[in-house]
């Protein structure tokens, strides 16, 4: 006799007794394996029996009866027998049943809402970090302390300049220290100590690290016509650092796990992550936003520093009718019409001054580099 | 088929034995050795969506392999990837057992797996993700857990509470619920516990004696940040 059901009680195994169970008009036929087919007891009659849904699922007809240490409980899933049962089971026994079966529908209907809701949210919110991932990304940058920063920023700067000879006195030093002292007592609660080096190179370019470690080649000291020029790449370099764009660009790259982690406060493996990428921050492109924001709040700060704001697209423009490939700034600085135009446009927009002129004279400055002539291709 | 556990312990492995055409269903990666009698064949259980479903639903390797007795009767060794303990269950065509996804070492031939998809408060709070490996048919079945394996018995209504993520089967006759381990939510996560399942018989659950997320966080914080 084939078992096609489970029977359980307190004398019987936890993983159940198997047994077979036939559906007769009186009642349930519960024989056990071992028993021979004719010697099993009489049937459990209907009016004994309470019946529910069971199971990890609900998808098992429980059928229970009996009291205490004697209380038997079959777990049918065989859909046939449960058929047999439905229709062979007194009204009052299977309308329980029904309210029952209902109520597992409704339990897996509710289970197959809560999926499609889950689904649904699950898209939406990447949706949300798809488009808003600026957001996240500024939020993220917000919750890393300036001091991290630096320490970031600090060690790219050093292992650079090891590698670079750098100018440590002279006419250009003081120059360019005049500007960036003139530009920073203009910055408002500024969270920085910049920290700048001349570096000998033809390289017509300059650039800041996040922290505020920034780097001004001879190269782009020779080409510039004047400390206005100069100030001008300065002012737009500082405020790269101000708006923290190196740091955002890290984050973006790191991905959202970074900042996740931050967001979380866990600063101390940002450093971790930092480490790994450091070497790229010499590389770091800025985003096109990040050039206009940095372009706009940049002559603003020339502004409050009451430096001529012109020197700044005066340079750009000359350069870029110049032979590109040499000038290395443009690579990442492109001149372009629009760029110009929004510059001008800003400019104007600024309520007029006088600007004061720079103490030192740049022609001895250049001077001190060798002149602007000694540029070799 | 015979089966039988060699060096209970931490680090068990299992030895089958196969009559000649007799074959074994096992994970991919588990046979340590065979008899040369024995071929091993990559089969995707429940056709190649099945097999699919399963890779990506449940985490679940994406083939099993199956090894044969083609040439004659031999013997496999298999072992899992982790430390633990081994179990064997016999299926008798009645019981089905619901194992978590890293639970599922082997399996005589008739022993028939399918994937589950869990409810949604189970599958994100349970500790075993959304997905399990529902299993059923006849023969061996060959489970291997993280820790030491123990069985828990559960009389009709008996009620018992198992942390998530020890989990490693469950009859299904039994059913659980998911709660927090304490009243409050802040005391449930400060005891260490989080949350726990409420399980209710009657029926088996096979615990492990180790949470293999706890020990991956524990042994993070040995690893050096690479410079």
């Amino acid at each position: 006799m084939n078992s096609n059901a489970l029977c359980f009680g307190e004398d019987l195994p936890a993983t159940g007794m198997p047994c077979h169970v036939e559906v007769s008009a009186v009642g349930l036929m519960v024989r056990f394996g071992d028993v021979a087919p004719d010697s099993g007891g009489p049937p459990v009659p209907f009016d004994a029996l309470a019946v529910f849904a069971g199971g990890l699922n609900h998808d098992q007809l429980v059928v229970r009866w009996g009291n205490g240490s004697d209380a038997r409980t079959v777990y049918l899933k065989d859909p046939a027998l449960i058929r047999a049962f439905r229709a062979a089971a007194p009204p009052d026994l299977t309308r329980d049943l029904e309210a029952t079966a209902a109520k597992v529908r409704q339990a897996r209907m509710r289970q197959r809402t809560v999926w499609a809701v889950a689904a649904g949210a699950a898209g939406a919110l990447a949706l949300v970090l798809w488009l808003g991932s600026d957001l996240v990304v500024a939020f993220a940058v917000d919750r890393i302390p300036p001091a991290w920063e630096q320490k970031l920023g600090e060690a790219a700067y050093r292992d650079f300049l090891l590698q670079q000879s750098v100018v440590r006195e002279g006419p250009a030093v003081t120059a360019v220290h005049d500007i960036v002292q003139r530009l920073s007592e203009k910055i408002p609660d500024n969270p920085y100590t910049f920290e700048v080096a001349v570096v000998k190179s033809d390289v017509v370019n300059a650039f800041a690290l996040p922290g505020g470690y920034v780097v001004v080649f001879t190269g782009l000291m020779k080409k510039a016509e004047s400390g206005e020029e100069v100030a001008g790449v300065l002012s737009h370099e500082l405020n790269h650092v101000l708006q923290r764009h190196g740091l955002e660009r890290i984050v973006k790259q790191l991905g959202l796990a970074a900042v996740v982690t931050i967001v979380l406060g866990d600063q101390q493996g940002l450093i971790g992550l930092m480490k790994q990428v450091g070497v790229e921050l010499l590389t770091l492109k800025f985003g096109r936003e990040q050039e206009t924001e940095a372009d706009v709040t940049g002559l603003r700060l020339l502004h409050r520093a009451k430096i001529d704001p012109a020197g700044m697209i005066r340079f750009f423009d000359r350069l870029s009718e110049q032979d590109k490939e040499r000038v290395e700034i443009l690579s990442t600085h492109p001149m372009s019409e629009s760029r110009a135009a929004r510059l001008k446009e800003e400019v104007a927009a600024l309520p007029k001054q006088m600007p004061e002129p720079f103490e030192f004279d740049w022609k001895t400055v250049q001077g001190a580099l060798g002149g602007s002539e000694s540029v070799r291709p | 088929m015979k089966s039988e556990i060699l060096y209970p312990g931490a680090f068990p492995m299992v030895r089958v034995e196969l009559a000649a055409g007799e074959t074994i269903k096992a994970e991919s990666g588990a046979m340590v050795a065979s008899s040369p009698t024995v071929d091993i064949e990559s089969k995707m259980e429940g056709g190649f969506l099945g097999a699919l479903s399963r890779k990506l639903l449940s985490g679940e390797k994406f083939f099993f392999q199956t090894l044969r007795a083609s040439r004659g009767p031999g013997e496999v060794l298999l072992a899992p990837t982790v430390p633990g303990e081994i179990v064997i269950l016999e299926l008798d065509g009645l019981n089905e057992y619901m194992v978590q996804k890293d639970g599922f070492l082997a399996g005589a031939e008739s022993v028939k797996i399918e994937s589950q998809m869990q409810s949604f408060s189970r599958g994100l709070l349970g500790g075993e993700g959304f997905f399990i490996l529902k299993i059923s048919g006849t023969g061996a079945l060959i489970l291997n857990s993280f820790g030491a394996i123990h069985r828990i018995d559960l009389k009709p209504d008996q009620e018992y509470i198992v942390d998530n993520s020890h989990l490693v089967a469950w009859s299904a006759t039994t059913s659980y619920n998911i709660e927090r381990a304490a009243s409050g939510w802040v005391a449930s996560f400060t005891s260490g516990e989080g949350f726990v399942c409420r399980f209710r018989g009657p029926g088996v659950a096979y615990i492990q004696s180790r949470n293999p997320g706890s020990f991956g966080a524990w042994i993070r914080q040995f690893i050096p940040v690479s410079e």
